[in-house]
């Protein structure tokens, strides 16, 4: 039994991650049918950023938490910045060419990321320094919650509710939407597109900014492939939710931590990316829209 | 066009007579890459099916031939039947039931088939495939009493094979199928009324391009005279997909550019390793942004 909570409690907690990753994907394939297969290479850039401040801050008489909100601070921007030039320059010149092109462009984009970090931190696993959040340890029915535990679920809960309140209660929101069922009818209702577009593309990488930040301080380390696993946990979830679906995309995230921590716990770790695309596959053969219904903009 | 590419074909038997072995094995490679590359394109570019696991297939050809090879002495030649109309059917069987779905969905589950493949072989399923070391030992090619064991024998087995690939390239542009292919790529909802069974075509389509990749397979194994689960992760699959969008989709003289530009310009830039991805990212981009219809587009002509 006390396996079993530690199990929901682990899984709740790399689903938060996951949710944070998987908003970013679905955002922008809502908006322009696009995988930006970027995306998690972007959020791993935001974990190697925040590494790089909270390692200098070591030594100094730097309190912990402040460093870190710091480090989220810089690595958000940052991330954000990369995420609307990447648009700029790699996918909008595409967005009237032939969708594969931009499949590519996008491919290309994950390639120099994810090589830029290796040129930058080295191709080595970087471990991030350890006494920057409390140690505290909660015991529940036997099983271990820490405080990182707390923070990442806690934290993940606030924004995506933020979010959720963005695009379902504001005008810009309105408009996101609107531009994900029907770009062109948006457009004779007045909404700029191409600004929608941009937006998704600093939101989803801010957000995924977090995700990766979290991924470093929860596992303690970051590697510069890291990128494409955790990129395609969270498309996964992304899927699972149905595609372009916001509210989706958290549930997705949340089941797949949860199955995820259940099938390494209970199953063979050495088969658990196999046991995952097995029910990747699972579910596009039963249900190809997702739990909650995809929400895709039919281009023609 | 036609002329020019037989012609270009018989000067390339003549590579290892200018070329010292080391660039010999480089084009045997070309000649092997391109073949997956063309065989990708069947399925990408002229069935239009978004296939990012195409290195599963080559690795299946290459593990039947190490296995029956090194485990049960089969003689090469007569592993490639063998290892051809296993992918092939596995990619029948594998594609059949995605094919309905929308593209996207497709490209995802062959990148989930590309991860459980290489697991597969990692994790030593069967007690067959050696696990993260691989098969080591595999046999060289016999003909007759002619042992095919040097790099120019081998350079000329796979430039023989290329060439008859590229033969069925070319009727594939012409016979029935292939336009088939065409009309449904263009218009599938036209064609299925006009009778053409979509979803047979394209998983005929698809155990083709398997098949012709494990053939590549086969001669991959036998080049390397080992195989192991590295070969054929996920970022070969992505590279012969870029091949075939960054070369011209359905286009013969692209795909050999692209698979030029994408295996043999990174041998010749060995020196600058560290950089090369990150140029390699950069040059997928750049050539999408200004040429997004590919490098050497397919020519359109009068049907």
């Amino acid at each position: 039994m006390s396996i079993f909570i530690q199990q929901i409690f682990n899984g709740l907690t790399v689903g938060g991650i996951y949710a944070l990753i998987a908003l970013g994907y679905t955002m922008v394939y809502g908006v322009m049918r696009l995988i930006n297969f970027a995306h998690g290479d972007l959020c791993i850039l935001g974990a190697f950023i925040g590494l790089t401040l909270l390692s200098s801050a070591i030594g100094s008489e730097q309190p912990g938490p402040a460093m870190l909100a710091l480090a989220f601070v810089v690595a958000i921007i940052v991330v954000a910045v990369a995420g609307l030039v990447l648009e700029l320059v790699a996918y909008r010149p595409l967005r009237k060419a032939d969708r594969l092109a931009a499949v590519v462009s996008a491919l290309g984009a994950s390639i120099l990321i994810e090589n830029g970090i290796m040129l930058i931190w080295g191709p080595n696993v970087h471990v991030f320094p350890a006494g920057l959040l409390p140690q505290t340890t909660w015991y529940v029915a036997g099983a271990a919650i820490t405080f990182v535990q707390v923070m990442i679920i806690l934290a993940s809960l606030v924004l995506m509710a933020a979010l959720y309140l963005f695009v379902h209660h504001t005008r810009f929101g309105t408009a996101i939407r609107a531009a994900a069922i029907d770009q062109d009818t948006a457009r004779l209702m007045g909404i700029n597109v191409s600004r929608v577009i941009a937006s998704v593309f600093i939101i989803g990488p801010a957000l995924g900014a977090i995700g990766g930040l979290f991924i470093g301080v929860y596992y303690r380390e970051a590697y510069f492939t890291m990128g494409w696993t955790y990129g395609l946990y969270a498309f996964i979830a992304a899927i699972l939710g149905g595609i372009g679906n916001i509210p989706g995309a958290m549930l997705g995230g949340v089941l797949l931590g949860l199955f995820n921590a259940f099938a390494a716990g209970y199953v063979s770790s050495s088969w658990q990316d196999a046991i995952t695309f097995g029910l990747l596959i699972a579910i596009l053969l039963v249900r190809p829209t997702g739990l909650l219904g995809e929400r895709v903009a039919e281009k023609v | 066009m036609n002329w020019v590419g037989a012609a270009l074909w018989v000067l390339g038997l003549g590579i290892p007579a200018v070329v010292d072995t080391t660039w010999v094995s480089v084009a045997a490679v070309f000649a092997i890459y391109a073949i997956t590359a063309l065989s990708e394109d069947i399925i990408l570019g002229r069935a239009g099916m978004f296939d990012m696991g195409h290195a599963v297939y080559l690795g299946l050809g290459a593990y039947v031939t190490a296995i029956l090879n090194v485990a049960f002495n089969w003689p090469i030649f007569a592993t490639m039947p063998v290892a051809i109309m296993l992918a092939a059917a596995v990619g029948a069987l594998l594609a059949a039931p995605l094919i309905r779905l929308r593209g996207d969905y497709l490209l995802v589950a062959t990148i989930g088939f590309n991860a459980i493949f290489v697991l597969a072989m990692q994790n030593n399923a069967a007690g067959l495939t050696g696990g993260s070391d691989g098969i080591t030992g595999v046999d060289v090619p016999h003909l007759f009493s002619w042992e095919l064991a040097s790099q120019s024998a081998m350079f000329w087995l796979d430039w023989v094979v290329l060439g008859f690939v590229l033969l069925l390239m070319r009727n594939l542009d012409r016979c029935e199928f292939g336009r088939t292919l065409r009309y449904l790529k263009q218009d599938q909802l036209a064609a299925t009324t006009l009778g053409v069974n979509a979803r047979a075509a394209k998983t005929l389509a698809f155990a083709i391009g398997a098949g012709l990749a494990a053939l590549a397979g086969s001669l991959f194994a036998v080049q390397l005279s080992t195989v192991g689960p590295t070969s054929f992760v996920f970022t070969e699959s992505v590279t012969l997909f870029a091949i075939v969008i960054v070369g011209g989709q359905g286009s013969i003289p692209g795909i050999l550019l692209g698979t030029a530009l994408m295996f043999v310009v990174p041998q010749i830039f060995r020196n600058l390793a560290e950089y090369r991805y990150f140029v390699f990212g950069i040059a997928m981009i750049a050539v999408m942004v200004l040429r997004p219809q590919g490098l050497w587009p397919r020519r359109k002509r009068a049907a």
